[in-house]
């Protein structure tokens, strides 16, 4: 053999480098050089062009199975569920502390009060699943709502809802009664249960508020106990209702150790059916149940409620008390 | 909001690659039902990690690490399967899947070269698939491997050797005997 440059050896990879047309042009020019001499090089580099040229004819040949529109309808509607499902959440500071909005495609999903310390990993996986993805963006605008809402700033969360964290029908039925009260106002969770046609049904209400995924946004915390005591809320923690109801202007007084109470004679009330409110002494409202009332801790409220006051007890005239 | 134009450009991001990431998967697994399930669970797996991504990342070779990570799972679960059901008789161990089952391929030759393909050691035929089929660059194939830019051409050229080794018989005719 003539002089050969390089090796048949160390030209072997630099061939089919060649072949599959991705070699440097120096080792173009080192191939080109070594195969002019080389018979055997020559062959295999020809070889390996012919099935370089098959597997390239392999690419562009369109296989049998080759209709991806199945596929991509079933991906396409996978991914719709995916994001029907998905819970984007942001975990912030509020003077009820701290508290977790969840929202979805559909609107907002769950609303949390979170324990002021401890892990909060495992609490809201088991909350919102391991589809949530944490984003302060998408829920910024509901935070800082909430927080204006919770300094007395703003009277209406006026959110799209995601409803499906409610549990039944009849969940559905009694949030929604619950969504109906107005601000500043409140009734029992017998006046719950007569308001959606089922008066006997106020236990079932009272649990069906205490699975509220939405605190705050859907008002539970106007919801008390037949004799003015809050009794219960986010677990054994009566006083953030105190304090919910305090923004909104309905005084709730300590009492016994562990709860408060709203007392009707400091309140306006309204019967409900009625559209003039009045004083709590007014007629025989002083014996009728708190579940045919509702009661408000300011005039302003009842008439930004829309209603008026009554032409006989006067609340206009003879206010109550601050 | 950001989350619905992430969710508006993650539609582009199907259109622009799921057909193709399904054609890598139906050649990796050469049946149709699996590349089916495996592209879905790659578009669905990206779309929730697509937020995390940083602006401007190579979202075609993210998502052909996706496919060749849940490719290789798929056959590691099915080598599994396989031994179990050796291991109980129920079943003898299953061959190669017939991969050229209701084609009609007039050149012999390619079928061939399927063949070898499909025989090849795992990474080798991942990433002559990747390299030649698809045209990714080395980089690309070695991140979806994990292994390095040389280790993937490394691959890919053993992998040129083994199929021409196959061919060898067929392509001979007509070339002269080597001295």
């Amino acid at each position: 053999m003539s002089t050969m440059p390089t090796s048949c050896r160390e030209i072997e990879p630099h061939l089919l480098a060649s072949a599959m047309g991705e070699a440097t042009p120096d080792a173009v020019e080192l191939v080109r050089t070594h195969v002019a001499e080389c018979r055997g090089c020559r062959e295999d580099l020809t070889r390996y062009r012919a099935v370089d040229g098959l597997v390239d004819s392999l690419r562009r040949a369109p296989g049998p199975d080759d209709d991806a529109t199945l596929a991509r309808a079933q991906l396409t509607s996978r991914l719709a569920d995916l994001r029907s499902r998905m819970v984007s959440f942001g975990i912030f500071p509020s003077p009820l502390g701290p508290l977790l909005i969840g929202r979805s495609e559909m609107g907002v999903a769950l609303v949390e009060y979170l324990p002021a310390s401890g892990s909060l990993t495992t609490r809201v996986r088991r909350l919102l699943g391991d589809d949530a993805v944490e984003d302060r963006a998408a829920t910024e605008g509901l935070r800082a709502e909430l927080i204006e809402y919770l300094e007395g700033r703003r009277a209406r969360l006026a959110w799209p809802l995601d409803p499906r964290r409610m549990r039944s029908d009849f969940q559905r039925r009694v949030l929604e009664a619950t969504a109906a009260l107005p601000y500043g106002a409140v009734t029992s969770y017998a006046g719950i249960a007569v308001r959606i046609g089922a008066p006997t049904s106020f236990r079932s209400v009272a649990q069906a508020l205490r699975w509220n995924p939405l605190p705050i946004v859907i008002p539970c915390h106007r919801v008390i106990g037949s004799d003015g005591d809050l009794v219960g809320y986010a677990g054994k923690r009566v006083e953030l209702k105190q304090r919910l109801l305090a923004v909104e202007g309905v005084n709730a007084r300590p009492a016994g150790d562990h709860d408060f109470r709203v007392h009707r004679e400091a309140m306006y009330t309204l019967m409900n059916g009625e559209v003039e409110y009045c004083l709590p002494t007014c007629g025989s409202l002083a014996e009728r149940p708190l579940s045919e009332l509702t009661l408000f801790g300011s005039r302003e409220r009842a008439e930004a409620a829309g209603f008026g006051p009554c032409s006989s007890c006067r609340p206009d005239l003879h206010p109550l008390p601050a | 909001m950001g989350r619905v134009m992430a969710e508006d450009a993650f539609e582009a991001v199907v259109g622009a690659h799921h057909a193709e990431i399904r054609r890598y998967l139906l050649r990796v697994t050469a049946r149709a039902s699996d590349a089916d399930d495996l592209s879905q669970e790659t578009f669905l797996r990206a779309f929730r990690a697509y937020r995390a991504l940083p602006p401007g990342a190579n979202l075609r070779a993210w998502l052909f690490t996706i496919a060749t990570n849940l490719g290789r799972n798929h056959f590691r679960a099915q080598s599994r399967r396989r031994r179990a059901y050796a291991a109980v008789a129920l079943e003898a161990p299953a061959g190669a899947p017939d991969r050229t089952d209701g084609r009609v391929l007039a050149d012999e030759a390619r079928v061939r070269v399927e063949q070898v393909i499909g025989g090849l050691p795992e990474k080798q035929r991942l990433a002559f698939i990747m390299r030649k089929m698809h045209e990714l660059d080395y980089a690309e194939i070695g991140t979806s491997l994990c292994c390095s830019e040389e280790s993937a051409r490394a691959h890919v050229f053993q992998a040129l050797r083994k199929i021409r080794k196959g061919l060898d018989s067929q392509l001979s005719a007509g070339t002269e005997p080597r001295s």
